[in-house]
């Protein structure tokens, strides 16, 4: 395969698998959330990143034949997936759950607005699409922690804590992938230090305005790793739980 | 989603204040007339008191249902299940919210409601005190707990109380995805390869005897009082819901060629009535009271969930905040 | 380790519950505020009441909303209220909307008559006309 579509098909993936481990993690907070009404909204989000992992595995596929979606996304090798650290960890508590998906979904956002100028023509119209669903989530996201950045004084101690601990995972959202060149040379996509900074810029003031200090991220460790097949190792045994059903009869051809 | 199904409680009526019998005529000739009974209406003492207890105990099953459930958002096999699932289990909660906000306009705040449901007072449906063992038993409870509840509640939406009306009008609805979502994937199962019919085949085992103790003891040992019906708070006998959903899913069962573990079903020529095995109403009261298996769990679970999610409420607390019951 | 739940959901696994687990009484206002919520299906449409929902501020309560009441319809616009600033009558005066006598001066039914009167018009025209011979010739 020529470059060009080996950059794409990666960069596809590593989305993919994103969304589906976040969404995955999300879901683990259905029917336990503080309180009914976010329980229902933070369910909506699960499902929105679970369905845009599934647009993406459909994508690859048509595009450049890879294995059909439940195949790749539950059933390959741990060291096959490409997602970042922030996305593996475990929920622990409402605390770090939020500040990851509000981490997350404001690099996500900017990932999509670029991917809508791309010359890769059929992530275009998924990108808008996605972007609306992405709004919402990052409009859920702001309102929580700006709310609980001010709220108690437990509250502002366990968001920072959590911010602290989020911060370099997050990071490594935009390690470099190999072909980083090739994608914007190709204006496929402008590259994970452009997106970077974009998301550094827009979260910065939000975080102010919750009064959360945002760590310096010159001095921080990004946790990277994950876009190469390294992961935690908390990814192994999500694995095995998610495609749990699946290889409980591998011979099953529909479920 | 769940219709509550049948949960035994103090249906008797306990010292109610003696009503003022113009007004009590009035109200009984607006329900007669086919009218709906609005929040602020004139209601009697106990009419008030029987539906918080059913509106409360419903709302309590749903968010106590999604747990079973539950179990499986994380082992879902493939994408669209996966999917599916989430969003059925998110029905549920989004039900329990929708049911508590009916039973707080009768004047029970939602806090009060699950305190009693924490601490014993208040019961919700016995069928989620078992486990969901399997993909298979998530399968089942989505396909023949779900059509038990739709009938239950398809019956209640034709109730007296407007605001439960409007609920189960809504659940309903959703309620319909859910029995079609459970029917294609226990027909996936069913139709699927051997290893995947017997898993099917073991959960409907499982599950075939709380399913026929959903609707409750058989009328001739549990209490009505005539005054429910009278009043449309209680629209149907457990007998009569229970025939209606033998009659609709019996077939069904059998054409996917299961068995259902009761070798004396059948339904008698003269009568057009199902005949079915004692389902051993000894282990539903068991299993009511605090004996089943999951009972400890789903309790000590739910309290779990409302201790987690303190700080994040008292966060957000405003004490200038007042209460005011919702409107409808 | 054997003090916490064997659970069957791994969810519940992780979350490590012993079945002694405590609880706190939920106090007033644990559960915030209610909000009713106001739905457009359609651009056109009137905003119609479905429901009510807790929520601790205006901004959280319009996120709640959106997927309480709008994630399974279309929906065009959303408002929401705090039901303690919605004003309505007390149940007893309800009556007022009772309407006491006809109130045709008000209703279209009360002016379905000016056919009639605009035929019988015509019918006296006409027949002024004849008797009166003048003009008849013209028609």
């Amino acid at each position: 395969m020529d470059p060009k579509q080996e950059a794409i098909k990666e960069l596809l993936i590593k989305m993919a698998d994103d969304q589906l481990i976040i969404g995955h993690r999300h879901s683990e907070w259905i029917g336990l959330g503080p309180i009914l009404e976010e329980d229902i909204a933070l369910a909506s989000i699960a499902q929105d990143k679970v369905g845009q992992s599934y647009t993406l595995f459909q994508l690859l596929h048509d595009q450049f034949g890879t294995a059909d979606p439940d195949t790749m996304g539950f059933l390959r090798a741990e060291n096959e997936y490409r997602c970042c650290h922030l996305v593996e960890y475990p929920n622990g508590e409402y605390d770090f759950s939020l500040i990851r998906h509000f981490l997350f979904d404001h690099a996500e956002y900017h990932r999509f607005d670029m991917l809508q100028g791309s010359t890769f023509e059929p992530i275009r119209g998924i990108a808008r699409k996605f972007k609306s669903e992405i709004k919402y989530h990052i409009l859920h996201a702001d309102v929580w922690v700006r709310r609980l950045g001010t709220g108690t004084e437990e509250s502002h101690q366990r968001m920072q804590a959590a911010l602290e601990t989020a911060f370099p995972l997050a990071l490594g959202i935009f390690e470099p992938s190999p072909y980083e060149q090739v994608l914007i040379e190709e204006n496929i996509f402008p590259g994970e230090d452009a997106l970077r900074q974009r998301w550094l810029e827009t979260i910065q003031p939000i975080l102010e305005e919750a009064s959360l200090q945002m760590p310096d991220p010159s001095s921080v460790e990004p946790a990277y790793g994950g876009r190469r097949g390294y992961h935690t190792e908390h990814l192994a045994p999500l694995l095995e739980e998610m495609s749990w059903t699946l290889r409980y009869d591998p011979e099953a051809e529909r479920w | 989603m769940y219709g509550g199904g049948y949960i035994p409680g103090s249906a008797s009526p306990q010292e109610t204040p003696k009503e003022d019998p113009e007004k009590l005529a009035e109200f009984e000739e607006k329900i007669n007339r086919g009218e709906k009974i609005e929040p602020h209406d004139w209601m009697p003492y106990e009419y008030r008191r029987q539906l918080i207890r059913m509106i409360e105990q419903h709302a309590h099953s749903e968010i106590i249902g999604a747990l079973p459930e539950g179990t499986w958002i994380t082992r879902a096999p493939g994408f669209k299940r996966k999917l599916a699932l989430m969003a059925k289990v998110q029905d549920e909660v989004g039900h329990a919210q929708l049911l508590y906000s009916a039973a707080e306009t009768l004047g029970k705040s939602r806090e009060q409601m699950i305190n009693d449901l924490l601490s014993g007072k208040s019961k919700y449906s016995n069928v989620f005190n078992y486990p969901a063992k399997t993909w298979a038993d998530a399968a089942i409870i989505a396909w023949l707990v779900d059509a038990g509840a739709i009938i239950n509640q398809t019956t209640n939406s034709k109730g007296s109380y407007g605001p439960y009306c409007r609920a189960l009008e809504r659940i309903c609805w959703e309620e319909s995805f859910h029995l079609r979502y459970g029917y294609d994937t226990v027909v996936a199962l069913a139709t699927g390869t051997k290893k995947q019919r017997q898993m099917v085949q073991d959960a409907l085992n499982r599950w075939w005897r709380p399913i026929m103790h959903f609707f409750g003891p058989p009328d001739k040992i549990s209490v009505h009082t005539e005054k429910l019906v009278r009043w449309k708070v209680k629209l149907a006998t457990n007998d009569e819901m229970r025939q209606q959903f033998l009659n609709m899913y019996v077939p069904k069962i059998r054409e996917l060629e299961l068995e259902i573990p009761d070798p004396i079903l059948h339904k008698d020529p003269e009568t057009g009535k199902w005949v079915y095995s004692d389902p051993d109403w000894d282990e539903f009261f068991r299993v009511i009271n605090g004996n089943g298996p999951c009972n400890k769990e789903r309790l000590a679970v739910r309290k779990k969930a409302e201790m987690m999610g303190q700080w994040v409420r008292r966060a957000l607390h405003n004490p200038r905040q007042q209460y005011v019951t919702p409107l409808a | 380790m054997s003090d916490f739940i064997q659970s069957l959901d791994p969810r519940i696994v992780r979350l490590q519950v012993r079945e002694d687990q405590p609880f706190e009484p939920k106090e007033a206002g644990d559960q915030w505020e209610t909000y009713e919520v106001f739905h457009q299906a359609k651009t056109g449409a009137r905003l119609i009441h479905v429901g009510s929902l807790h929520a601790p501020s205006p901004d959280l309560a319009l996120v709640f909303a959106k997927e309480q009441y709008g994630r399974r319809s279309t929906t065009t616009d959303m408002w929401v209220v705090r039901t303690a600033d919605i004003f309505t009558l007390h149940r007893q005066d309800i009556d007022i909307f009772e309407t006491a006598q006809e109130k045709l001066h008000r209703e279209p039914q009360g002016y379905m008559e000016v056919r009639k009167y605009i035929e019988e018009f015509k019918k006296r025209q006409q027949q002024e006309g004849t008797s009166d011979g003048s003009e008849a010739g013209s028609h």
